[in-house]
């Protein structure tokens, strides 16, 4: 691990003084839900979360937002800000896809330890599912690959994590049934999750033998779309004493991002792919003091089985190459070497980015997941992918204060 | 122009002041590859300003043989739009070329069960529209 990347001694000691907390966390029901709004979900979820942490709402005087799939805003935060009805004297919207949800705790943080803020209620909602247009999904696609160069070739989001995924079975020699190992852990984790969309089992097979999408990936290599809204409050431990928030809390220990590209056309290999994932790893891991196997619990971006090997193998946690054996063998799973994904995420539980991955995390290191509970995790890595695994962003958290 | 190429519903590209030379050329069926007068180096897709350290607009345009290989593919068997339903499904690529820079395209005129990575392609044009003429690829040789 290099020691030398610039910044981390400042954030390090920043973090130590500061202690930077999530205090609070809501997630509404996920699901098919058509009769509510995007805007319906973010009040919920904002809602849950400030009851969560046993809070007025007018205790938060900050707001970190990100977008709408579906209720297209020129400005997000203040939009929610007015219907909410709150008067934030730090907001913003965060907006690098996948990335959003783990770069919303780092720019809540730094809101903080700058003085710009207290409380900072970060939230996402979305009516993807019910609410989402034929033309919006085209909008999508359109917007995330290259609209003149990529886009009239029929590229669609599975077919460009299609491309990355044949490129890895090409790379390392791996197999099919490495990448639904993936599919097949989350569904296991989301069996334990009262609020997950599928549930029923899944095995290697009937990943392999479901619906053909853009191979190597099937339906199951897929994400779930849902309707849902989730939150979290951020804040410092001396602010949540000072506000008798009696929830354990989940201490920030370190945050980083890497970028790859935007298009896969100026993509040069997988390298530069694990690049990113691993400055990204980098910058929280040594921020926090820590090496990859000093983390109990992993949740990584898994918008597809592929971006989950990926993370992996860039983050450190197995060689490059042998993220397909590790998940072949079940060593994801709860229990085993580093449980990922306790909540089922985006493959079995529900999509609301990364959310769900920030939400889940707290609860463990809470000790408050319920059937899903890992025994005392310390230390929990949240890991967002923008894009077609093009941005990237880390944070590492902990169930005491960084040291 | 035939009745099927006005019907054309996928999606087209827009072109930018910056992007035009190279549809012009793509009309003509003759690939283009920007690249940077000032280093050498070629660049895609094409920018106003060359995105290498030398941030130059000195921009030619320089003619392609239009080879290279396939670095990877998938066969799509869904497309982004009710345009692509009912066809049969096709091959989205990143073709490296000699050039160096990279290309997505479709890999036409072949099985898609016979395309792999590595393959050797050449560029062929296909003229979609009266406007609009997208360089696909096709096996060498």
């Amino acid at each position: 691990m290099s020691e030398n990347l610039p910044g981390i001694q400042e954030t390090r000691e920043l973090l130590k003084k500061k202690k930077i907390v999530i205090a609070g966390v809501g997630e509404t029901e996920q699901g098919k839900i058509p009769d509510k709004s995007s805007f319906h979900f973010l009040s919920e979820a904002s809602k849950l979360a400030i009851e969560d942490a046993g809070i007025k709402k007018d205790d938060v005087d900050g707001l970190v937002t990100a977008f709408s799939l579906v209720e297209h805003t020129f400005m997000h935060c203040t939009t929610f800000a007015d219907y909410f009805g709150m008067n934030p004297r730090f907001f913003s919207s965060v907006a690098v896809g996948g990335a959003t949800a783990v770069w919303m705790v780092a720019e809540a943080a730094m809101a903080i330890a700058s003085g710009q803020s207290e409380v900072v209620l970060c939230v996402r909602g979305d009516n993807t599912l019910s609410g989402i247009s034929s033309s919006g999904m085209l909008a999508l696609i359109r917007e995330m690959c290259h609209a003149e160069f990529e886009f009239p070739y029929g590229l669609t989001t599975p077919g460009g994590y299609a491309l990355a995924a044949q490129r890895y079975l090409h790379d390392w020699g791996a197999r099919r049934e490495h990448l639904a190992a993936v599919a097949v852990t989350m569904r296991k984790h989301a069996a334990d999750k009262e609020n997950a969309m599928n549930k029923d089992p899944l095995s290697i097979e009937d990943v392999m033998g479901s619906r053909v999408i853009a191979e190597p990936l099937t339906k199951y290599d897929c994400s779930i779309i849902s309707d849902g809204g989730a939150a979290f409050i951020v804040t410092t431990e001396d602010k949540a004493k000072e506000l008798g928030i009696t929830n354990n809390l989940a201490y920030l220990w370190g945050m980083g991002q890497g970028y790859s590209h935007q298009y896969l056309t100026t993509l040069e290999n997988l390298d530069q792919i694990y690049n990113a994932v691993e400055r990204s790893g980098q910058k929280a891991f040594n921020t926090a003091g820590i090496e990859p196997r000093d983390v109990d619990i992993a949740f990584l971006y898994d918008c597809f089985t592929i971006t989950v090997l990926l993370e992996l193998e860039g983050l450190g946690f197995v060689p490059k190459g042998e993220g397909g054996a590790f998940a072949l063998e079940g060593r994801m799973e709860i229990g085993k070497d580093l449980p990922v994904n306790t909540h089922g995420g985006l493959l079995s539980q529900a999509h609301l980015g990364a959310m769900h991955h920030v939400v889940e995390a707290t609860l463990q290191l809470r000790g408050d997941a319920g059937a899903r509970q890992v025994e005392d995790p310390e230390v929990a890595v949240v890991h967002g992918n923008g894009g077609i695994v093009s941005a990237h962003s880390t944070v590492v958290l902990g169930n005491q204060p960084i040291n | 122009m035939s009745e099927e190429k006005k019907e054309y519903n996928k999606p087209l590209p827009e072109f930018r002041p910056e992007t035009k030379p190279f549809w012009e050329a793509a009309r003509e069926h003759r690939l283009v590859i920007p690249r940077s007068r000032e280093t050498g180096e070629f660049f895609f897709y094409p920018r106003a300003l060359s995105p290498g350290g030398d941030m130059s607009d000195d921009i030619e345009w320089v003619e392609s043989e239009g080879r290279g290989k396939v670095w990877t593919f998938s066969i799509h068997h869904m497309g982004p739009s009710k345009a692509y339903k009912g066809e049969p499904p096709y091959v989205v690529a990143l073709i490296e070329m000699e050039e160096g820079v990279k290309m997505m395209s479709n890999v036409v005129d072949v099985d898609p069960k016979d395309v792999s990575i590595g393959m050797d392609v050449q560029v062929c044009f296909d003229d979609v529209t009266d406007e609009v003429t997208l360089p696909k690829f096709k096996p060498a040789g």
